[in-house]
């Protein structure tokens, strides 16, 4: 910086200088970055907390679906909307459609649930009954029936859902969305 | 130039390419080395820490804009939700909330500073207009700013200005319609003042203040004639160490109260309620108080609220040509202390008057509750669609009170007050002068009704727990004269003896089990045995009753398996499932009905026509404490 001809010539004047400049940039870096990082760290809320995306599971959070019987016993897919209470920031709405699933008997009363949502970029995928597989109509991604991939497109396989069947016949599924595009299945 | 450090050697390099470029040295030294004849002085700190405050309110401000949500149906909601669950949100709306009073505060100083200083003089008076300009955009930005949470406080204040805005000579109805976004307050209100409070005034507040330091940095500080001819010191870095540490100060004070007191967010707005804490934000208290001066309010709302603040900015516009007289600066600085005198006096006033004003009190105390009630409720429950005013509206606890203070409290009394809080008052003539005087109660007071408590004294103290009746007519002295005051006459002292407090709490235990309320329980099933059998016996540990509770009441067990006596006809209230609910509510719907006072002996009037179902259930859900209570 150049030197100003009006600053005091005294000997202590530089030292002094010094220590004022030092004190401004601090403090005034201390005030400047605590409103700052106040907004910031609440700009990061939604990695700080988390929260349930609905109410209205049971203990362990699954939802009842339907009843085993409704399912076809040849283990075609079937297309199920889950209810629950959404829970969108400040609001709950009462028994709204929180997402799709399909649902497989396979024998022995075994059942295989998929999240409908394609593992790739997130589209919803439908079967398709002709070619018995699921299509994702967004980038064609394929899957067979147990959720395998067909093509390079996806990086994994069909998300499965944890199920249960009650002693009633009721088929409980415990509803997660999974991160997109990675190979990993990740709960989000 | 050569370097010894391969570092330092770097940066010099990037900083001389970056300079190259954009010049950026030349402008730091131009911003920086402002001289001040004199050198650096703490009174020069006013016009930093205003815009250092501004500062803060752009950068919290921009965080709070990305999770508010302007609508009646959902601005409350996102505040609350910023205030109350949102990380960090109670720290960045409280320094906004408290920088924005600070602005006022160090507004108020800057231009005193400027008054005494004899700033606004030539050369400087455009850069003094320009300093009312920015003054006004600031009060702008508070004005809008105060409505945006939707909360009671904030809107039946703002209703005020607005509603001052629609007695604008010619155009103000227009001009409140166009503020509004309509005829009355709705979603529109809310989009309007949004965008002028985070868009229009921030954009001018920025353009004015550009120009105003401009205009600043061209004619230099002003500095006292003394100083005028000392060495002149330099901005920075002096000055601007002193800058900052007044500014450290500021913020230091913001950060105080965020944490001691935080932003406070009232119930959802309610046009349907009245709002009797209705009070504007502290600054503008002066402008209230003086409203209501006699001879002000005399003159009509226009004089008061537009002319007289119309013609002191005026005046204040042209302190730069009275300046010019002789004598003209003594007045400027006059005129300034005098304001703000003035306006402390009625400040001063107007907070004495609401200390002193126990309703005032009580309404602030409940504007405070539904606060803290619909918070408390929309973290048990969320947020209906309907906003968080539905959740209130549904609530025994915010609807149970002011139903009792509407239809019980012009003879009942809560706990000596209205449900609210509220102490009734009326007018009366005293030797030709009109005073107010508490209202005397002429039916119980229900605050205890049905507690142990309550039994109690229904069983030993009947004339003092029913003496209000004394003032209610004719029918209030029978009933205290009635069957039931003769037994607790010739009872009392069997029952007060102290053999039989076993007894006693035994009868009392047994007729609290037979409501079953919540709040009541656990019950002491071995004094509800023993309470039975005096209930239907009248033997007491010492001594019997002169006659039976069942003698005259009928009592059914509440599960129904056995009746303890039929009654001894109409007018003799039935003590089956006394006080509960149901009881309550059936007595309330019809108080005169046989199985209670009867048609002869009631006083209460009926009020099955008169409270709908649901309120009602409100007015009885809160008697009995039946409604969420939080942990």
């Amino acid at each position: 910086m150049e030197p100003s001809s009006s600053f005091p010539t005294d000997k202590t004047a530089p030292r002094r200088s010094f220590l004022a400049a030092a004190g401004s940039i601090v403090i005034g870096g201390l005030i400047t970055l605590t409103p700052l990082f106040s907004g910031l760290a609440f700009f990061m809320d939604p990695l700080l907390r988390r929260r349930a995306p609905f109410k209205g599971g049971d203990a362990d959070g699954f939802l009842a679906v339907t009843n085993l019987s409704d399912l076809p016993e040849d283990g075609t897919p079937l297309r199920f909307v889950l209810r629950a209470d959404k829970v969108d920031a400040w609001n709950e709405f009462k028994d709204q459609s929180i997402g799709t699933v399909y649902l497989r008997k396979l024998p022995g009363n075994q059942i295989v649930a998929f999240n409908d949502t394609c593992p790739h970029l997130g589209c919803k995928v439908d079967y398709q009954e002709a070619s018995k597989t699921f299509l994702c109509p967004c980038h064609a991604s394929a899957f067979q029936l147990d959720g395998e991939p067909m093509n390079k497109i996806p990086p994994r396989k069909l998300d499965t859902l944890e199920s249960k069947t009650d002693p009633d016949g009721k088929v409980w599924i415990k509803y997660q969305d999974f991160q997109c595009g990675v190979e990993k299945k990740g709960a989000v | 130039m050569r370097c010894r450090k391969e570092g330092g050697c770097l940066m010099n390099g990037l900083l001389n390419w970056l300079d190259h470029r954009t010049g950026y040295r030349t402008l730091m030294h131009e911003a920086l080395n402002e001289p001040i004849p004199g050198g650096a002085k703490w009174k020069y700190v006013w016009g930093s820490t205003l815009t250092f405050v501004f500062a803060v309110q752009v950068i919290t401000g921009f965080f709070l804009w990305s999770a508010y949500s302007p609508s009646t149906l959902t601005a409350w909601e996102s505040v609350y939700y910023i205030q109350n669950v949102m990380s960090y949100g109670w720290l960045v709306r409280g320094i906004h909330h408290f920088a924005a009073q600070a602005m006022m505060i160090l507004l108020g100083l800057h231009f005193m500073q400027v008054v005494i200083a004899g700033a606004y003089r030539a050369p400087r008076e455009v850069n003094f207009w320009l300093g009312l300009v920015l003054m006004q955009i600031v009060l702008g930005l508070s004005l809008t700013g105060y409505l945006l949470p939707w909360d009671q406080k904030g809107y039946y204040a703002t209703k005020v200005a607005t509603n001052i805005v629609g007695v604008t000579p010619v155009i103000g109805p227009q001009l409140q319609q166009i503020a509004q976004g309509g005829t009355s307050y709705g979603h529109h209100t809310l989009t309007r003042f949004f965008a002028l409070h985070a868009g229009v005034f921030p954009a001018l507040l920025v353009g004015f203040l550009a120009l105003h330091i401009y205009v600043f940095r061209r004619h230099g500080i002003t500095v006292s004639k003394s100083d005028e001819t000392k060495p002149a010191g330099s901005f920075w870095p002096d000055q601007v160490l002193m800058d900052a540490i007044a500014c450290l100060g500021v913020l230091a004070t913001i950060l105080f109260f965020t944490v001691w007191k935080g932003a406070e967010l009232t119930g959802p707005a309610d046009p349907s309620e009245a709002y009797s804490a209705a009070r504007p934000e502290w600054y503008f208290l002066f402008l209230f108080r003086f409203l209501k001066i006699e001879e002000v309010d005399k003159l009509g709302l226009a004089f008061g609220a537009l002319y007289v603040p119309g013609a002191i900015m005026g005046v204040i516009a042209l302190m730069p040509f009275i300046g010019h007289w002789k004598l003209g600066h003594r007045f400027n600085i006059a005129f300034t202390f005098a304001l703000l005198a003035g306006a402390s006096f009625l400040t001063a006033i107007a907070l004495k008057e609401d200390a002193a004003d126990k309703n005032y009190q009580a309404a602030v105390k409940a504007a405070e509750f539904e606060g803290h009630r619909a918070a408390e409720l929309a973290k048990e429950f969320g947020i209906p669609p309907t906003g968080a005013l539905s959740l209130l509206k549904e609530d025994a606890r915010i609807q149970g009170p002011k139903l009792f203070a509407r239809h019980c409290a012009s003879c009942h009394r809560y706990n000596g007050h209205n449900g609210l809080d509220q102490v009734r008052m009326k007018e009366v003539e005293e030797s030709g002068h009109k005073v107010k005087v508490e209202e005397p109660a002429t039916a119980a007071d229900l605050g205890q009704f049905g507690s142990r408590e309550w039994i109690t004294n229904v069983l030993t103290n009947y004339h003092s727990t029913f003496e209000p009746l004394k003032n209610a007519g004719e029918k209030g002295e029978k009933f205290l004269d009635g069957e039931m005051a003769g037994w607790v006459k010739e009872n009392a002292e069997t029952l007060k003896k102290s053999e039989n407090v076993v007894s006693l709490q035994s009868l009392v235990e047994f007729l609290v089990s037979q409501g079953g309320r919540k709040e009541m329980q656990p019950f002491d099933p071995v004094l509800v045995t023993a309470g039975k059998e005096i209930f239907k016996t009248g033997k007491l540990a010492s001594g019997f009753f002169t006659a039976n509770c069942s003698d005259c009441h009928a009592l059914r067990l509440a599960d129904g398996s056995e009746s303890l006596g039929d009654g001894a006809g109409p007018g003799y209230p039935t003590l089956t499932g006394y006080a509960s609910r149901q009881w309550l509510t059936d007595f309330v719907k019809n108080p005169g009905h046989e199985s209670f006072y009867g048609p002869e002996r009631n006083l209460m009037p009926t009020f099955e026509s008169k409270l709908s179902d649901k309120e009602l259930k409100h007015l009885i859900d809160w008697m009995v404490g039946e409604y969420f209570q939080s942990k």
